[in-house]
């Protein structure tokens, strides 16, 4: 639980100090490459809960989305074509859908406990 | 346990770079000067520097290979009486083209602004022209031109070689010599006979002293020994050809 709390500190923390300074022109894929990144977070965390959790999948998944993300937006705008949308659109839903269900499972296991707690409880009168 | 573990490591990896990736993209988006104006002022400010430097080091490139060839020349022509001759004649080319710093006795024309002068009429009149106050273009021109009919055989603005293709045009707020742009306080090199250069610099409807009447910063001064850069540009002849003698 702490570990990974622990990599994200770090990781916030290096990134402050290290302020490379990205041409404005490369932000905007940037951006897009961190709600891939995020969304692959938000998908790992999900699969723990799910018990499905596998270290190949989230960390493939993490290093191609986020460059498939900066890619296709690069190259929608080479197009012409706000691709970058249809990025955001996807992460977004499904950064959303994957907070949902961390949501849920984590307040089924709160209930779980709380049962638990009071079955024990009822045991020991 | 090694599942756990497993888990635990890859999800702190990833979060790990997620953070650094999120702080970077917060910093890029919310720096300074992001405005896709700006980042157009600064690629093309950017675009000018690194031209201004290639220019530079070319001028450099330019000056150390006239250099070799003029001591190529000179090996050559050594001892040998006709080809003396023809570096002779070369020598005096070259100081006529602007191919070669020169030295000798002659005068520094200093011009700038008027300033002063302008302060004081906007505090009179706001609506004055502060063009009036100002160096123009046409006033180096003039000025270069009186001190060729002096006589000038070497002439630079602010260490700009005059040559016989120099350009002097106005370009925004600056005054472009030689293609290179030049800024006030304006310091004119004459190499020539000093007392002649002034004397016809300060005639009553010289240029000169229009400026001096107007109240502009201007003095002349003479100097028995003045050193004159050479003419950093290029000579390209693409429609003159010489004329062929039948």
């Amino acid at each position: 639980m702490w570990v990974p709390l622990l990599g994200l500190l770090i990781g916030l923390l290096i990134g402050t100090v290290l302020n490379i300074p990205i041409p404005g022109v490369w932000a905007k894929y940037l951006s897009i490459a961190v709600l891939a990144a995020l969304d692959s977070a938000f998908g790992g965390i999900k699969s723990i809960f799910e018990e499905k959790f596998n270290a190949t999948i989230l960390l493939t998944g993490f290093f191609t989305n986020a460059l498939m993300a900066a890619l296709l937006a690069y190259l929608g705008d080479q197009l012409g074509v706000d691709l970058y949308l249809a990025a955001v659109f996807a992460f977004g839903v499904r950064l959303f859908q994957n907070l949902a269900i961390i949501r849920r499972e984590l307040l089924d296991k709160m209930v779980e406990k709380r049962q638990l707690k009071r079955r024990k409880g009822d045991n020991s009168e | 346990m090694r599942f756990f573990k497993n888990w635990q490591i890859s999800l702190a990896f990833v979060l790990f770079l997620t953070g650094i990736m999120l702080m970077l993209a917060l910093h890029a988006v919310h720096g300074e000067g992001n405005s896709p104006i700006q980042q157009k002022n600064k690629k093309l400010i950017a675009m000018i520097q690194q031209q201004e430097e290639e220019l530079e080091q070319l001028k450099k490139s330019i000056n150390e290979k006239r250099k070799a060839l003029n001591n190529y020349q000179k090996s050559l022509s050594d001892g040998k009486l006709e080809t003396e001759k023809l570096q002779y004649e070369l020598d005096k080319l070259q100081v006529l083209s602007g191919l070669y710093p020169v030295q000798g006795e002659g005068i520094t024309v200093h011009l700038d602004d008027n300033t002063k002068g302008k302060e004081l009429a906007i505090q009179k009149n706001p609506d004055t022209r502060i063009e009036d106050f100002l160096i123009h273009d046409k006033h180096l021109l003039y000025i270069v031109y009186e001190l060729r009919a002096a006589g000038a055989e070497a002439i630079s603005i602010n260490n700009q070689r005059i040559i016989g293709s120099s350009d002097i045009r106005c370009v925004g707020t600056t005054i472009q010599v030689n293609a290179e742009r030049l800024a006030p306080p304006f310091i004119i090199k004459a190499i020539g006979d000093p007392d002649n250069l002034t004397r016809v610099l300060e005639t009553e409807r010289s240029q000169y002293n229009i400026l001096k009447m107007a109240g502009f910063p201007v003095s002349i001064e003479k100097h028995s020994n003045l050193v004159i850069e050479s003419y950093k540009g290029s000579y390209q002849f693409t429609h003159a050809q010489p004329m062929k003698e039948e």
